[in-house]
């Protein structure tokens, strides 16, 4: 094999001696890589510097750029000024579902601040998506998503460098039955109502450097805050840990047809105050987060024309255009607020902390919550799903930093962790023997994306070179230690009724990266330079 | 200039800084740093939805409009909301101040409660073993870059020994309705221990070494030489008459190093993970939270020019060698 | 010699210091820790920034107390392993890359040379003791007894070969190449896959009713059956690259993957399970038998163990990546290793300060972390004297509203922040070396400031300068010519302190990852050691940059305590 490479790379290093001088080329324009600082994220801006060696070695000029995560993003995604950019999009589970990720490659999502901003347009891609959006039947629906992953691959618009591990702990001396979930690791909603104690306290402690943004499910843009507020807010559809929609506050979820759905509530649910949870509260619910200016929900509630209330315990969902994902996401994300508490407010998105009213229906009732340092739950008994939980209440201990949260778990403070344990603290754990250690395939990704826009990446040859010039074997193994993937396409292969196993792969060898830029008429100069 | 006028003028010279600070500062952060909602792109919001979010943070008005919302508030004390907190501004930050100031208060105290006696006696033995070795310890705790410092506290009594808890404030969950509740507890103190003496130790050089050198000045005038002659006890001389005649250089610095310590060492907050201003403050600018920012800089800017102020009376009234200027 | 009185002015201070004990032992620290900035490429045994990887043939034996890492088998990186017969003139084959052949007979271990130096990735016995070997480039190599016999296929690497029979064996590899061996002509023919895709097939055994089973990537599984010549795709439920796969003769099975994947079927007739892996990382090759014993091996010294019900990990404190098992009885080996990265290593003769959490050398980031304190401690501390001694003679001498509006801008410089600002320096430029010294100097200098302008206030009242400006010397004059030689040893006093005070702040900035990227740190040290959570444990990690640091600026420190000998007279009288 290393034999094959050299041979490969001399009979090319000849080759370009004939065709220098053929014909008057230019240097190809140097390429700045732009990525997060070490503190923020140690593999992404690791990872950096592994392309651009390999890059460098391909004969082009690189320099990598780390930068402040918010800078970052403004330039990727609002000014769109970048020549290739690594970064990542997190596996929420409402990410499950394809239609997110492939939306990433859009076109139409191509305009400053949407989520394509790679600028990678194929016609043929788009039509797919829209196909694919509209299709009911699950396994017709496959067939494209796993063509849309062919289709696109080949183009190479984009790399996915790597899946990494969500690697989280838990003290297997508190608590038993914590079921790690994919995405979500062992904060999902499930694991504080599957949990059962081992000991004397029957309070589950949870530890994490994240907090919520705040605590107000109109103004909330934070994954931070929903993982903590839909434990006290029911929704009308949970996922479950295999990401099955399980009817929930709804009884049954029934489509009359494409575009209708009818929901019928749970007999007997009270708020948390005592009030009935009814259809009002529900239409209530979508018609106030339709009406507001809070933006977060907007791509949930898309789809929705109107919502009806049709008997005491009945709603209709009138949608404007079948939309396979409704039921699942938007059913499973959207909460029941209670109308009577929340129809006075005009302007929900200004309430101070002590203004929100924080009454929910939910498995666990709100206690309270001390920025930067505690959050609890209680158990909430009068809940329809009480008999199966085992724990009296939920604790959140907000941390520093990683540090601090693995100290914690360490010295038995809190009994699980929220967020993923640093490289250098998983060895540590493993060797507790408290501590169980969990890795969590995730199926969001870490990504360098091309502006396909510019030089050299406008051309399909050259991507597909410089893809195939990138070790990612060798930072899932360095920099990850192995708790990771190579990334194969943007649907995830933990996600695997989506995800299509067969796409052309880009395995690193810089001999055929050579060679696919010579076929396409680079060649390289007398200083090793590539050029056109 | 009569000495009230001097005040005047000193205090509305102060006034003018910090609004120069706050002007600066406004501008800087909005022409400067990333747009505030960029973060929420990750959490898959489109720029039409980011731009309902500017809109709440009052962010799509002009400049100009903004500069002067901001001011007129200001002057009334009020800073707005905070844009991830969504919370009021002064709120945090006075209780993020209140956990910085209970820290460095503390240490400080410590250090200069140490360090003044203790450079007062290296002076007397001035030239001894025990004055080296006092220089040399002084000075090298003040070498060590306190984040090392606090990290191989961490290590030796907090992982080794497991002595001491090694971040936040308290052992969580508790219950505390006030500040004061709070802070009024074995376990707080638990917590405070190693911080408060990593801070303490590194401030232990100045006020020691201040201490020696002004006294070995002191020792020179002649109301020494007096007391020498009048056949007092050298402890006497030491402690009732040198002592308190070298304390004014002590004070200043005293007061100059307050003056700085509500803008907390951050990097002990880093790393004993203390919930003060310093950290919040490094946490709004990363997240562009120009509210919270902006607020945070004005009270640490305040902070210090008042303290200087105060330095400036306090050598106008005990020295009347510095004329009013 | 006459000196002018500026330069003896400068020279003062230096004869000043060799007076004093303390500042000659900080001199002696401070020119050791210069040279060690200046010549840090030659001091440093390694690239600081290299991720130090090491191939060894590791071997791994299984005692009562555990996996223990047994003797190494040289530099290069083994396999697969393969055993024949039973009791005496029992013996292993070990294979490995660069033409390794190692025999293992009761114990004891002997090198083989099967003249090539080709990468060789699989071994097997015939029922009659042939070895088959396939290996790199198309290599298949035949020994039968002392007989060697090479046999070239096209030019794909080998990574599975099986006996199917006495004379009759199966090979594949990449380019989904099978082809079957004659062994009695050493002819190979090839066998076309019912796939075409170029796909990479790994491993191959001979199941219970005589056909083959291949496993490769993606998931693929390919059964070739003897008798007809025929081959047809199977599913075994797993889309994951299978790197091998191990079948007793009475149909049991185990096939290892990427991804923790375990694929076990229990007999010939039964169904192939996914079995649930305690962790996910590549397990590379497996082994199983009919009494319920299996163990599986892959990345990162993993070795699994089925207990009956479920697969436990085994501790084996390896970092090693195994890639074969050798079981004879109740001797058991697991064999590997590729490079494997030298991470968090304790100091040894190979690297003195110990390695960090990718294997790069830390005494080589010590020796190079002192160019940036140095560069930045000194650069900074000259910007900011300068800056401030001109601001404090400007201010000093002209007075009025000059003064007012330094002496305004020095508090309001006051009121900012250090770490706070750096940070919004870093947000509105890119990280630098430049920034860190800006940002060090903007808010250093107005100390500086303060203290030569009030000592300017009181030179300028003495009558040498009232001379000086009745004789008509200019205002520029008087400043530079005849006050500022009088504020030349605070100004001196002052750089050394600086320089102590611009060190530590770079190690600040760096410890909170606002240093300049890739570059080489102490402060950058300790900013990777706490990032990395590795520090609680790797000592060697955090002290020796803690330690430089403290020596440095102690050193500078203890030089600066000399001069304030010169910058305040009265302290000379009583020393």
């Amino acid at each position: 094999m290393r034999m094959t490479k050299l041979l490969g790379s001399t009979i090319l290093l000849a080759a370009t001696t004939v065709a220098f001088g053929a014909a008057a080329q230019t240097r190809v324009a140097p390429i700045e890589i732009y990525t997060t600082t070490q503190s923020y994220d140690p593999i992404r801006y690791e990872s950096a510097y592994i392309i651009a060696d390999a890059w460098r070695d391909l004969g082009l000029e690189v320099e990598v750029r780390p930068m402040e995560f918010s800078t970052l993003l403004d330039r990727f995604y609002t000014e769109q000024d970048f020549d290739a950019t690594v970064l990542g999009w997190s596996g929420r589970t409402d990410r499950l579902d394809p239609q997110f990720f492939l939306g990433t490659l859009d076109s139409r999502q191509a305009d400053p601040g949407a989520n394509n901003p790679g600028g990678y347009a194929n016609a043929d891609y788009d039509a797919l998506f829209d196909a694919q959006s509209g299709e009911f039947n699950i396994e017709a629906r496959r067939d494209i998503v796993h063509e849309m992953q062919d289709l696109y691959k080949g183009d190479a618009p984009m790399a996915v460098l790597f899946h990494r591990d969500e690697v989280v702990g838990y003290n297997h001396t508190t608590f038993t039955n914590l079921n790690a979930m994919a995405g979500e690791g062992l904060y999902s909603e499930w694991v504080p109502m599957e949990a059962q104690p081992l000991g004397e306290r029957a309070t589950l402690r949870i530890g994490g450097p994240q907090e919520p943004d705040n605590l107000n499910p109109l103004a909330s843009t934070s994954v931070w805050g929903w993982k903590w507020m839909r434990m006290y807010y029911d929704r009308l559809v949970r996922l479950s840990p295999d990401v099955e929609p399980v009817p929930w506050a709804a009884a049954s979820v029934d489509a009359v047809d494409e575009v209708t759905i009818d929901v019928t509530l749970r007999e007997g649910m009270n708020f948390h105050d005592g009030k009935p949870v009814t259809a009002e509260d529900v239409a209530f619910t979508f018609n106030y987060y339709m009406g507001s200016d809070y933006s977060y929900f907007n791509a949930y509630l898309a789809p929705l024309a109107s919502v009806e209330v049709t008997g005491d315990l009945s709603v209709r969902f009138n949608l404007t255009e079948p939309s396979a994902p409704f039921a699942t996401i938007t059913l499973s994300q959207i909460p029941i607020l209670p109308k009577h508490l929340w129809e006075g407010i005009e302007n929900p998105e200004e309430l101070t902390p002590e203004q929100i009213p924080t009454v929910g229906s939910g498995p666990f009732v709100y206690e309270r919550y001390d920025r930067g340092e505690y959050m609890s739950l209680r158990a909430n008994d009068a809940h329809f799903y009480k008999e199966n939980i085992g724990v009296d209440g939920v604790e959140f201990v907000i941390y520093a930093d990683a540090e601090g949260v693995f100290t914690g778990l360490q010295t038995g403070q809190i009994d699980m962790t929220a967020w993923r344990m640093e490289p250098g603290q998983i060895p540590l754990a493993e060797g507790n023997e408290n501590i169980t250690v969990v890795s969590v395939p995730d199926f969001g990704y870490f990504h360098i994306t091309y502006n396909t826009r510019r030089e050299p990446f406008d051309d399909r040859a050259a991507r597909r070179a410089l893809t195939m010039a990138m070790d990612r074997e060798r930072m899932v193994n360095v920099l990850l230690d192995g708790r990771g993937e190579v990334g194969g396409s943007v649907v995830a292969p933990v996600n695997a009724y989506w995800h299509n196993p067969f796409v052309e792969r880009f395995e690193y060898d810089m001999a055929a990266a050579r060679a696919e830029l010579e076929a396409a008429g680079y060649s390289w100069d007398s200083d090793g330079r590539l050029q056109r | 200039m009569s000495r009230r006028n001097y005040l005047i003028k000193r205090v509305v010279q102060a006034l003018f800084s910090l609004w120069i600070i706050a002007t600066i500062l406004f501008f800087l952060f909005r022409m400067g740093l990333p747009d505030p909602t960029a973060a929420l792109i990750t959490e898959g919001l489109n720029a039409e939805q980011r731009a309902l979010i500017r809109a709440q943070f009052g962010l799509e008005d002009p400049l100009w409009k903004q500069y002067m919302l901001f001011l007129t508030n200001a002057l009334q004390g009020e800073f707005g909301t905070s844009f991830s907190y969504r919370a009021p501004v002064a709120e945090i930050v006075w209780e993020r101040l209140g956990n910085t100031m209970i820290l460095m208060v503390a240490a400080i105290t410590l250090a200069y409660a140490i360090g003044v006696p203790l450079g007062a006696w290296l002076s007397w033995r001035r030239g001894s073993l025990a004055d080296t070795l006092g220089i040399f310890v002084g000075l090298m705790f003040r070498s060590a870059p306190m984040f090392w410092t606090g990290m191989i506290a961490i290590l030796i009594f907090g992982v080794s020994f497991a002595l001491f808890p090694t971040s936040g404030m308290r052992t969580l969950p508790y219950d505390a309705t006030g500040f004061f509740d709070k802070i009024l507890t074995l376990d707080f103190l638990w917590h405070a221990i190693l911080p408060v003496l990593v801070v303490a130790l590194y401030y232990l050089g100045s006020p020691l070494l201040i201490m020696r050198n002004t006294m070995l000045e002191v020792y020179g005038e002649d109301f020494i030489e007096m007391a020498r002659a009048k056949g007092l006890p050298e402890r006497d001389i030491l402690y009732k008459h040198a002592a308190r005649n070298a304390l004014l250089p002590v004070v200043t610095q005293l007061a100059v190093t307050i003056g700085l310590a509500a803008g907390g060492q951050v990097v002990v907050e880093v790393v004993f993970s203390w919930p003060g201003l310093g950290r919040e403050i490094l946490n709004a600018v990363r997240t562009s939270d120009f509210p919270l920012a902006q607020a945070s800089f004005l009270i640490m800017a305040a902070f210090v020019i008042t303290l200087n102020l105060l330095v400036d009376f306090l050598y106008s009234t005990l020295d009347p060698r510095v004329s009013f200027r | 010699m006459t000196l002018p009185p500026f330069l003896r002015a400068a020279l003062a201070p230096l004869r000043l210091m060799m007076r004093d004990r303390l500042a000659v032992a900080g001199l002696c620290v401070l020119s050791l820790i210069i040279a060690m900035a200046l010549f840090a490429p030659l001091l440093s045994p390694h690239d600081p920034r290299h991720i130090n990887e090491v191939e060894d043939g590791s071997v791994l034996v299984q005692t009562p107390e555990g996996w223990v890492l047994g003797e190494s088998l040289g530099a290069v990186a083994l396999n697969d392993a393969a055993h024949f017969g039973a009791d005496i003139g029992a013996q292993s084959l070990i294979v490995g890359r660069e033409g390794t052949i190692w025999a293992r007979e009761s114990g004891h271990w002997a090198r083989l040379d099967g003249g090539t130096v080709a990468d060789l990735n699989a071994v097997d016995f015939s029922p009659e003791g042939t070895a088959l070997i396939a290996g790199a480039d198309g290599l298949i190599l035949l020994r039968d007894g002392d007989k060697w016999t090479e046999i070239k296929a096209e030019n794909a690497d080998l990574r599975g070969a099986a006996w199917l029979s006495a004379g009759d064996a199966l090979i594949v590899g990449d380019n989904e190449d099978i082809w079957r061996l004659d062994a009695e002509t050493a002819l190979i023919t090839r066998i076309n896959s019912p796939v075409g895709r170029g796909f990479s097939l790994r491993s191959v055994a001979l199941d219970a009713d005589g056909t083959a089973l291949i496993v490769g990537e993606r998931g693929l599984a390919i059964r070739f059956d003897p008798q007809s010549g025929s081959t047809a795709l199977e599913r075994l439920g797993s889309s994951r690259d299978l790197n091998h796969i191990h079948i007793t003769t009475g149909g049991t099975a185990l096939v290892t993957g990427e991804r923790g994947t375990l694929l076990r079927r229990a007999a010939a007739d039964a169904a192939w399970v996914t079995d649930p892996a305690p962790d996910t990382r590549a397990l590379r090759a497996g082994y199983i038998d009919d009494t319920g014993t299996a163990i599986a091996v892959g990345r990162n010294g993993i070795i699994m163990e089925w207990d009956g019900a479920e697969w436990l990990l085994s501790p084996t404190e390896s970092e090693r990546h195994l890639r074969a098992l050798l079981v004879v009885g109740e001797d058991r080996l697991a064999l590997g290793s590729d490079r494997f990265v030298t991470r968090l290593a304790p100091p040894s003769r190979e690297h003195w300060f110990g390695t960090d959490h990718l294997g790069r050398d830390l005494f080589s980031q010590n020796m190079h972390g002192s160019q940036i304190a140095l560069l930045v401690g000194f650069l900074g501390a000259a910007l900011v004297v300068l800056i401030g001694t001109n601001v404090g003679l400007v201010a000093g001498y002209f007075r009025g509203r000059t003064e007012t509006i330094l002496m305004r801008t020095v508090d309001i410089m006051y009121g900012i922040p250090f770490e706070p600002f750096a940070l919004i320096l870093v947000l509105l430029f890119q990280p630098s070396l430049m920034i860190v010294i800006l940002a060090v100097s903007l808010l250093t200098w107005r100390t500086v400031a303060r203290l030569i302008r009030s000592q300017v206030l009181t030179l300028r009242e003495r009558p040498f300068v009232k001379a000086a400006r009745v004789a008509g010397a200019s205002d520029l004059r008087i400043m530079y010519l005849h006050i500022f030689p009088n504020v030349l040893p605070l100004v001196f006093l002052e750089l050394a302190i600086i320089v102590g005070v611009s060190i530590i702040a770079e190690a600040t900035l760096s410890f909170l990852g606002l240093g300049p990227p890739q570059s080489i740190s102490w402060g950058g040290i300790l900013h990777d050691a706490r990032l990395s959570g590795a520090w609680r444990t790797a000592w060697w990690w955090n002290l020796p940059p803690g330690i430089l640091i403290m020596t440095t600026v102690l050193s500078v420190f203890f030089i600066s305590r000399s001069l304030e000998v010169v910058a305040n007279p009265r302290l000379r009288a009583r020393e």
